[in-house]
């Protein structure tokens, strides 16, 4: 007998990628005792409030292992990055129009995605030298483009976020270590 | 003694019942366990990120166990308490009991 398939698909997609194996084989092992003991209707029912309750922590648990960060991550650089380069080559195609030249997008638009890719890149560093690299190299990064692009309280945003994320990181790490 | 080698109420309860499973400690069971000792509504969700957390501290170690047909072919994962987790059950217990000692707990009813 199998267990409802949404609901499955949903504990599947929510959970980590090693814990999402062994929780749904504990749940489809209880499931399966459950269905010989009440009947398949009253076993679907305990399996759907089982994944429901689980979705919390076990989402809790993915965040502090740092999978939804690298998931986070690598979506808004994906999104992000595509994003600004098409900003770029929007304006660089209007001035090159006679009479258009100058006319820039709105600021906010390529801050928003600078924020956005720094504050992934903050989260998702690591505690340790590895994430004080890795926050370095985003801060540049936005640093880089920012100057050139977006007024300053942006430029701020992205540095302040980008290098004091991980140091909070790091000071919690160390204390917890302590 | 660090702050996070501290034993929450349901980490206590967590590693109580992987010590009475022993060998049949897995999430599953674990979640059988304290639902029936404890009448609490245990999701198996909780346990799983209780037995991360203990992992973390270095209060249990697990090792992957065979698949079975029942759990749709997916391999269990076994739990076991290690000695600093012993010594941490200990600490706790000991805490508890000092604080418990002299202490005449009033009826429930008559504390309101």
């Amino acid at each position: 007998m199998t267990p409802p398939l949404f609901a499955r698909a949903l504990l599947l997609a929510v959970a980590g990628a090693p814990e999402s194996h062994y929780v749904a084989g504990d749940l489809e092992e209880e499931f399966a005792q459950l269905c010989h003991c009440r009947g398949r209707s009253a076993a679907s029912r305990w399996y759907l409030r089982q994944v429901i309750g689980s979705l919390p922590p076990l989402l809790a648990l993915r965040i502090r292992s740092g999978q939804l960060t690298g998931v986070l991550l690598r979506a808004v650089i994906g999104i992000g990055l595509p994003l600004m380069a098409l900003d770029r080559l929007w304006c660089f195609v209007y001035s090159q129009i006679p009479l258009k030249d100058g006319t820039g997008r709105a600021p906010e638009y390529l801050a928003f995605n600078l924020v956005c890719i720094g504050l992934a890149a903050a989260l998702s560093a690591p505690p340790g030298a590895a994430g004080a690299i890795a926050s370095g190299c985003a801060a540049a990064f936005a640093l880089a483009c920012a100057t050139g692009a977006t007024p300053l309280p942006y430029t701020a945003l992205v540095i302040l976020a980008v290098v004091l994320i991980p140091c909070c990181k790091t000071v919690r790490a160390r204390r917890r270590r302590l | 003694m660090p702050k996070g080698d501290a034993l929450g109420e349901f980490e206590q309860l967590v590693l109580l019942a992987i010590l009475r499973l022993q060998k049949d400690a897995y999430g599953m069971r674990v979640r059988q366990e304290l639902s029936d000792r404890t009448s609490r509504d245990v999701t198996i969700g909780a346990v799983y990120a209780t037995l991360d957390r203990l992992a973390e501290k270095g209060f249990v170690d697990s090792a992957t166990g065979d698949p079975t047909p029942e759990r749709g072919g997916r391999a269990k994962r076994c739990f076991r308490v290690t000695a600093a987790g012993i010594g941490a059950l200990d600490r706790a217990r000991r805490d508890l009991a000092n604080m418990l000692e002299g202490v005449v707990l009033p009826h429930p009813r008559g504390a309101q």
